[in-house]
């Protein structure tokens, strides 16, 4: 989902940039409150961590593979904050060092995978985990939770190449949304099969369920949450709904050069010559609810699988492969 | 004068609860140079870790550690650490910074020296371990032996006047080893060795002291205690070779 | 993805690209790379000079050929991805052009840059533009760890293979999830013991 120089346009590596600025300007501010120094290098060799686990090679049938991102995975573990931090530092050696991802669509790429990502999933990975009691049930909502970041990620980076004119929202929505709710139960298992690992061997380490209050992130998601919406705001709304149609009444009235203005909005949805097509949104649409749906419910098998109970009904330790 | 090193009664317990050190007791006087064997295990590494408070995790601990009759203490920290410089196990541990002359740099910096004495001082330890010109290569990019070079020179930059080393000659083919013996023969501070390379703690240290199970086993000339077998073998060591074939009081021992 | 690709980085030291101040080179690139992204296609001069601009600059890095042509290869997929869905869509024929000579180019510009600069400097030239200290340590934390981490999870699925029998895509990912998880594990102990060297000399 690395976006390359040159797929998105300026005003949407701009805004994006923006919003990323903001958005990682503000987790290295929680990072330097709530983690204490002893955790400083940590985040590094979280970094360090990420990347080579990212090129781990999970073999899927017929020759493809399946590879971890990780985001909510470091934010189970570190919180949200400190997965903003990691994420967007392994981008940012992605992009100057390995060339994967551009320069000026960091930005576009730091907002998807470092805050959508991590912050969404850790937000449903919370909520889920809190429903569902115990091990078993952090297990499933973190599956749970990464297919769903995943996805939405998926979404926001289609919206940003359709708001560039790169490719029509129409194709770019069901193309990467559909591609990523597969991709994305990879993501899911993999991270829970981890996630599970790294529990039952130094449970101490998971540094999230041991340090903040429910208070401190309630307020720190929120201003996550404002991010995101205005994210989502600029570039999924606008294709989701017809409002580009109002803006540009409402900027006619104001005498706003029509040009301008027509530059600036995402194009609306311009009239099929393939009727198809604009079915597939829809359709997208409602596979989305669906997916998410039974993705729920296989996660919560999976928490079942990787934390057998013992003879008391306590859920117990598996025996190491 | 104070001694350089003085511990009483130390104890100290892991996280899980095992004891690593039971009551340990030693002192160590300026310009020694003492060796500290024991099998594996046996809390070399911990006691280390004690000389310049990194551990116990809440100041003070449990018994008395004092580095020039100053007590180990919260307060008394950067002071400590300035005296003690201590050179890691591992050397990726310790070469954390991109390039050698920022990582050799590092402990000047904090001491907060000036631009030009970080510099002198760099330079000066670069020489000692024979590195010289090295200051621009990349650290990840270094061999085992050289990083272990460097990270003497990061630890001499500081300018200690008591030098600790955890197992510094492991992972280092012959000639490296040479080499690294050579250049702690150079250094005149006080040095404490923890080592598994017998032949070197022969070479170097005239005393040994000897660690098993969290306690003092003995504590004494080097080439004594080396050469009583029964000692040896009880606590997981050997007589080295280089014993095999000389006289235990000759000048080459010690 | 081997070990070796990733320790190819600077080339060759000695050539006249190499020797340029690194504040130059990073300006300069994202300079062009800017300009690159907002020019509409029609500034055709604009492209053409940067084309053969940076063809010269990539004569005289030195850098193989070879390596060159792999990695701006690793964009074709994005690109064919661009145009096969714009061949269904009217409304978006056209943009195929201007989509893949930006990329190749800025690519182009991004390799130049980073495989002539050591990655020190780089640092010191996020320092400037006032990136924050804690992110700043993070990114050097990380490259400095990269390839130690690297190594390690060889030598763990090295181990691993060695003692494996068993066939089976199942088993196949638990053993890899345990490898991952071994691998957080080792980087949260290391982390540890880096907080304790830079304690030992000096850090507050």
């Amino acid at each position: 989902m690395h976006i390359p120089d040159g797929f998105i346009d300026g005003k949407t590596a701009a805004a994006a940039a923006v919003l990323s600025v903001t958005g990682v300007g503000f987790a290295l501010k929680r990072v330097r409150l709530e983690l204490p120094p002893r955790k400083v290098p940590l985040l590094g060799l979280a970094a360090a961590f990420l990347f080579v686990a990212q090129m781990v090679n999970f073999p899927v049938a017929g020759g493809t593979s399946g590879h971890l991102v990780g985001g909510t995975l470091v934010a189970a573990l570190l919180g949200p904050s400190a997965a903003v931090v990691v994420v967007t530092t392994v981008l940012i050696i992605q992009c100057f060092l390995f060339q994967d991802g551009g320069v000026i669509s960091l930005g576009a790429n730091v907002f998807n995978m470092a805050i959508v990502n991590s912050v969404i999933g850790y937000a449903i990975y919370r909520i889920v985990s809190h429903w569902l009691p115990g091990a078993r049930g952090r297990i499933a909502a973190l599956a749970f939770a990464a297919w769903c970041a995943t996805v939405l990620a998926a979404m926001g980076c289609a919206g940003q190449l359709a708001w560039s004119g790169t490719i029509p929202w129409t194709a770019a929505f069901p193309a990467m949304t559909t591609v990523h709710m597969l991709i994305g139960l990879g993501e899911g298992l993999i991270s829970a099969m981890v996630f599970a690992a790294i529990s039952r061997a130094r449970p101490d380490l998971v540094i999230e369920s041991n340090e903040a209050g429910p208070q401190e992130r309630a307020g720190e998601l929120v201003l996550y949450g404002l991010l995101i919406t205005l994210g989502i705001a600029l570039f999924i709304a606008p294709f989701a709904c017809s409002w580009p149609d109002g803006l540009d009444s409402v900027a006619e009235k104001f005498g706003i050069s029509h040009r301008i203005a027509a530059a600036l909005l995402p194009a609306p949805a311009p009239d099929y010559q393939i009727p198809g097509i604009h079915w597939a949104v829809g359709a997208t649409a409602l596979a989305g609810v669906a997916g998410a749906l039974i993705v729920f419910g296989l996660a919560l098998g999976l928490g079942r699988l990787l934390v057998p109970k013992t003879r008391n009904g306590v859920p117990g330790n598996q025996a190491n492969p | 004068m104070s001694p350089a090193i003085e511990v009483s009664d130390l104890r100290y317990r892991y996280h899980d609860g095992t004891e690593a050190l039971r009551g340990l007791c030693f002192r160590i006087e300026p310009g020694e140079c003492v060796a500290l064997l024991g099998p594996n295990g046996s809390g070399k590494s911990t006691i280390l870790l004690h000389l310049n408070g990194i551990l116990p995790d809440r100041l003070p601990g449990d018994g008395t550690v004092k580095i020039l009759g100053v007590p180990v203490a919260a307060a008394a920290l950067e002071a400590i650490r300035r005296q003690v410089g201590l050179v890691f196990q591992d050397p990726d541990d310790q070469l954390f910074c991109p390039t050698v002359q920022e990582d050799v740099a590092f402990g000047p910096e904090q001491m907060g020296l000036d631009k030009s004495q970080v510099a002198a001082r760099v330079l000066r330890s670069l020489a000692q371990v024979g590195l010289s010109g090295f200051g621009h290569r990349a650290t990840h990019h270094l061999s085992h032996g050289e990083k272990r070079r460097v990270c003497l020179a990061g630890v001499l930059a500081c300018e200690p006047s008591i030098l600790v080393l955890d197992e510094p000659t492991s992972d280092l083919d012959p000639r490296g080893r040479r080499e690294f013996k050579a250049l702690l023969r150079g250094i005149s501070a006080t040095k404490l060795i923890a080592t598994h390379d017998l032949e070197m703690a022969v070479e170097l240290c005239a005393r040994a002291i000897v660690i098993d199970r969290g306690q003092v086993v003995a504590d004494g000339r080097t080439v004594e205690l080396l050469n009583n077998e029964p000692l040896m073998f009880a606590h997981g060591l050997e007589r080295p070779h280089i014993l095999q074939h000389f006289h235990p009081a000759s000048p080459a021992a010690g | 993805m081997s070990i070796d690709w990733l320790r190819h980085q600077h080339g060759h030291p000695d050539s006249p690209l190499h020797s340029l101040p690194a504040e130059l080179k990073l300006g300069f690139g994202f300079g062009v790379i800017l300009v690159t992204v907002l020019a509409p296609i029609e500034w055709s001069t604009w492209f053409i000079c940067a084309a053969l601009g940076l063809g010269v600059t990539a004569l005289l890095s030195r850098l193989p050929l070879l390596f060159l042509s792999r990695r701006l290869l690793a964009l074709s997929p994005f690109v064919l991805g661009v145009v096969l869905v714009n061949a269904f869509e009217p409304a978006g024929r056209g943009h195929w052009l201007a989509v893949s000579v930006k990329s190749v180019l800025c690519l182009l510009t991004v390799i130049l840059v980073s495989n002539t600069t050591p990655f020190s400097q780089i640092l010191r030239a996020l320092k400037f533009i006032r990136i924050p200290a804690l992110l700043i340590t993070t990114i050097a934390l990380m490259h400095r760890y990269l390839f130690v981490l690297m190594e390690e999870s060889e030598r763990m699925r090295r181990a691993r293979a060695s003692r494996t029998f068993k066939r089976g895509q199942r088993f196949h990912w638990r053993l890899l999830a345990t490898i991952v998880s071994q691998l957080f594990i080792r980087a949260s102990e290391r982390a540890e013991r880096i907080y304790d060297a830079m304690c030992a000399r000096g850090w507050k």
